[in-house]
């Protein structure tokens, strides 16, 4: 069995490319693709943490439910409004879409 | 053995995240975003967690991913193109890499520092009755909240999504 550490360097790298992911692109869909990394980072900690804590406890694994159901959401919503600006804008460039009125 | 396990699907995790974000075509880094998560619910079999393992892959590659890929089509559909990825340039990029390459240091050096690493109690077996317990008593409201959540998170989206053309009792030009 791998120590804890090893699961938290996983996760670190995770959200590395993560935050690359959100600085560099700028495709709105590609921003999208990067939160949903870095969500998945977190999960896997709080699986690791719950599994790694003496006695394992449930806890970790009903936070990770929660998380994944906002998750869900969360892409719903996104990919909704990238739909909206889409049709009113033309375009999903997350760099042109500055103007704060349809 | 499960050490070997662990180093592929980590492996596999990282290459196809980074594929994820670098691949040309869009549909192509949903699908290599697709397979990462694969990748995490293997990860979450080797911690124990096969009930969570199934939740990742139906609700994450069965629906979002999904839902990714037919929002890639209707985008290009409308436009006939490619959405073109052009980057921020040189300098934009390196900036971003350094940016992550700090953030992925800083947090290796502070769990390589952290002295204690505890090991895995031997014998993990998780009864499901346990954790329905736990969703029903301890986190009853938070489980509430959830649903109230999503219900107004997909009227919220179909609202959004909703095409409105003229001549329908409500609808606005566009």
């Amino acid at each position: 069995m791998e120590p804890l550490s090893s699961y938290v360097i996983l996760t670190s790298a995770m959200l590395g490319i993560g935050i690359y992911g959100l600085v560099s692109k700028r495709n709105a869909i590609r921003l999208l693709f990067s939160v949903e990394l870095i969500v998945n980072a977190a999960n896997i900690n709080f699986i690791a943490f719950a599994r790694y804590s003496n006695p394992p406890i449930l806890n970790g694994w009903v936070v990770v439910f929660y998380s994944i159901a906002a998750a869900a959401m969360e892409a719903a919503v996104g990919l909704a409004l990238i739909l909206v600006a889409f049709r009113l804008n033309g375009t999903i460039d997350v760099r042109k879409l500055n103007r704060l009125r349809g | 053995m499960a050490d070997v396990v662990f180093l592929a699907l980590s492996g596999l995790i990282i290459a196809s995240a980074i594929l994820a974000l670098e691949a040309r075509e869009l549909i192509y880094g949903a699908i290599w975003l697709a397979i990462s998560l694969m990748g995490v619910a293997g990860v979450f079999i080797l911690l124990g967690a096969e009930y969570v393992a199934m939740f990742q892959v139906a609700v994450y590659v069965g629906a979002v991913v999904v839902l990714i890929m037919f929002t890639i089509m209707l985008v290009h559909r409308e436009s006939g193109r490619i959405v073109d990825e052009e980057g921020p340039g040189r300098l934009g990029r390196a900036g971003a890499f350094v940016a992550g390459l700090v953030a992925l240091t800083v947090a290796v050096a502070t769990i390589l520092l952290t002295p204690v690493s505890p090991a895995a109690p031997e014998f993990y077996r998780v009864a499901l009755p346990e954790l329905g317990r736990l969703l029903a008593s301890s986190y009853s409201i938070a489980l509430v909240i959830l649903g109230l959540l999503i219900g107004a998170t997909v009227i919220g989206a179909l609202t959004l999504a909703k095409v409105e053309r003229e001549g329908e009792p409500d609808g606005t030009v566009e």
